[in-house]
């Protein structure tokens, strides 16, 4: 299956997150920022996709993938929200964004989109 | 001018009766001059002279009559025509600043609150103009000070309901997580979770009415129509209600014949709709109950219907049912647990959309609600921007 980097500033729904990833057979790391997202992969972590908090403290999800797209990365990458829809995420449209995931998390359906994204890595 | 020739005329008038009776004077002394033979052939030319005299006389006193009256009349027609215009001159002083206040107060009305009149004319109408200037703009202020106080409140909405949705999503997170082992739980810690679970979803579901609400009270809420097709909207909705349809043993079918037209959309948005009509069926159906999902084209929309063959909708609940606040049967309030706002929403939801949503319902048998919504303009060949882009995952 594919390695996944998920980065929330709540230690919980990291917990949820990797649980529910790792029970479908994924590789779960995990950062509580932006910012450790931007550290872990300058560090070598090479992941298969993001999956991204919209807010988080220090650097919020949308900033970390700005940085990364602008270096040339085209993992594919989800945007979670707290928000109910992509209009009051202020989601950006000049960024490449896979999907956006919306909060509480229907699992079932996230882990089909995470399915379809990471088809081509193993 | 008249007074003037009246004024001449009964001077001439004086004066031909003066000459009426010298004339008569005279004649009547020519007469006693013919009576008693002394005054010959001159007394007899004096008599007959006078009596034509006195005819020349009447006959110019009679067409200076006729000219004095006309006179007259021409006068009064002429100091009528002067007043009328004198009048008509103060109506229409008048009426230009009243037409105007008219005019503003439209424009006030119509919702223009910048609308300002000038202040002019009249004193009566400049202090009817300032007034209304005074009341322009504290109605301005007054707008401008709700206008913050909405936005104030989506503000609030906005944060408190993203607030709220972290905690939540950790709860139903982890209770979702527990109903994954079911099969290691005893009934009642399986039946407790599904309690949780129940009031997880009750509580999004306030949430997103809540903020719906708001917006729709402000005049926000909007729509991102794209071609969409139905069969996977409706499967997916399917998917989402079958966990709590299959909880309360209740059949879910889905009727979408193929080659259905795409409808022009925002798919989360009718998903929304959907998904409230479905819990609402399910919610207000007993144990057992069949509900159904259906779509056809009707014209140039598709209709999307949700059928159940619960207790059914009193007629005269039935005419309120889109209304804010009106909830079904209040007997059955007690369990079933809604915020009243879902079908006031799925309405104003639809009509957005330029569809339609109707409900019929035969107590007893059941209710069937009917969602129209227009087809798309082109087929949906065209893929949304984020979404669409197929990127390649870096390979590991």
């Amino acid at each position: 299956m594919a390695t996944i980097l998920v980065a929330d500033d709540s230690e919980t729904i990291l917990l949820l997150m990797r649980t529910r990833l790792e029970m479908a057979g994924h590789t779960v790391e995990t950062a509580a920022d932006g910012q450790e997202v931007l550290d872990h992969i300058a560090a070598g972590v090479k992941p298969d996709m993001l999956l991204l908090d919209a807010m988080m403290p220090r650097k919020s999800g949308i900033d970390a993938l700005r940085e990364l797209r602008g270096a040339g990365w085209e993992v594919p990458a989800l945007i979670v929200s707290a928000h109910q829809n992509r209009d009051d995420a202020n989601a950006p449209t000049d960024l490449a964004i896979d999907g956006y995931v919306t909060k509480p998390i229907d699992f079932d359906r996230l882990l089909e989109t995470v399915a379809e994204l990471t088809a081509q890595a193993h | 001018m008249a007074v003037i020739g009246v004024g001449r005329f009964l001077e001439q008038r004086q004066d031909f009766e003066d000459q009426i009776a010298r004339s008569y004077q005279v004649e009547m002394e020519a007469r006693v001059e013919v009576a008693q033979g002394t005054g010959g052939q001159a007394a007899r030319d004096t008599v007959e002279r006078e009596a034509d005299r006195r005819n020349e006389l009447r006959d110019e006193i009679s067409a200076d009559t006729r000219d004095t009256a006309l006179l007259v009349a021409a006068g009064l027609l002429a100091g009528l025509t002067g007043a009328l215009l004198l009048f008509s001159g103060l109506i229409s002083s008048m009426r230009r600043p009243l037409e105007e206040l008219v005019d503003a107060a439209g424009r006030l009305a119509a919702g223009d609150r910048s609308t300002r009149v000038e202040v002019g004319g009249l004193s009566e109408t400049a202090t009817l103009g300032a007034a209304f200037n005074e009341m322009a703009e504290e109605l301005e202020q007054e707008e401008s000070r709700r206008e913050q106080l909405d936005r104030l409140k989506d503000e609030f909405v906005l944060t408190a309901s993203h607030e709220l949705r972290s905690p939540l999503t950790s709860v139903q997170g982890f209770a979702e997580l527990l109903m994954l082992e079911r099969d290691s739980l005893t009934p009642r810690q399986a039946e407790t979770v599904e309690i949780i679970l129940d009031n997880c979803r009750h509580l999004v579901r306030l949430l997103n009415d809540l903020l719906d609400l708001a917006r729709s009270d402000a005049g926000r809420l909007s729509i991102r129509p794209q071609p969409t097709e139905v069969a996977p909207l409706i499967d997916d909705v399917v998917r989402t209600m079958r966990a709590q349809t299959e909880a309360g043993n209740q059949s879910l079918t889905e009727h979408v014949p193929p080659g259905l037209p795409s409808i022009s959309v925002e798919p989360d948005r009718i998903r929304q709709i959907l998904v409230n009509l479905l819990t609402n069926a399910h919610e207000y159906s007993p144990e057992g109950a069949s509900i159904g999902v259906s779509a056809r084209t009707l014209g140039d929309e598709v209709e999307i219907s949700v059928t159940d063959n619960g207790p059914g909708i009193p007629e005269e609940q039935l005419g309120r049912i889109f209304d804010r606040f009106t909830r079904g049967d209040a007997g059955l309030t007690q369990r079933v647990g809604g915020t009243g706002l879902g079908l006031a929403i799925s309405k104003s939801l639809v009509e957005l959309h330029g569809g339609s949503i109707a409900a019929e319902s035969t107590v007893g048998q059941g209710s069937t609600f009917r969602v129209r919504l227009p087809i798309a303009a082109a087929p949906a060949a065209d893929g949304d921007g984020a979404s669409g882009q197929a990127k390649p995952a870096e390979a590991s």
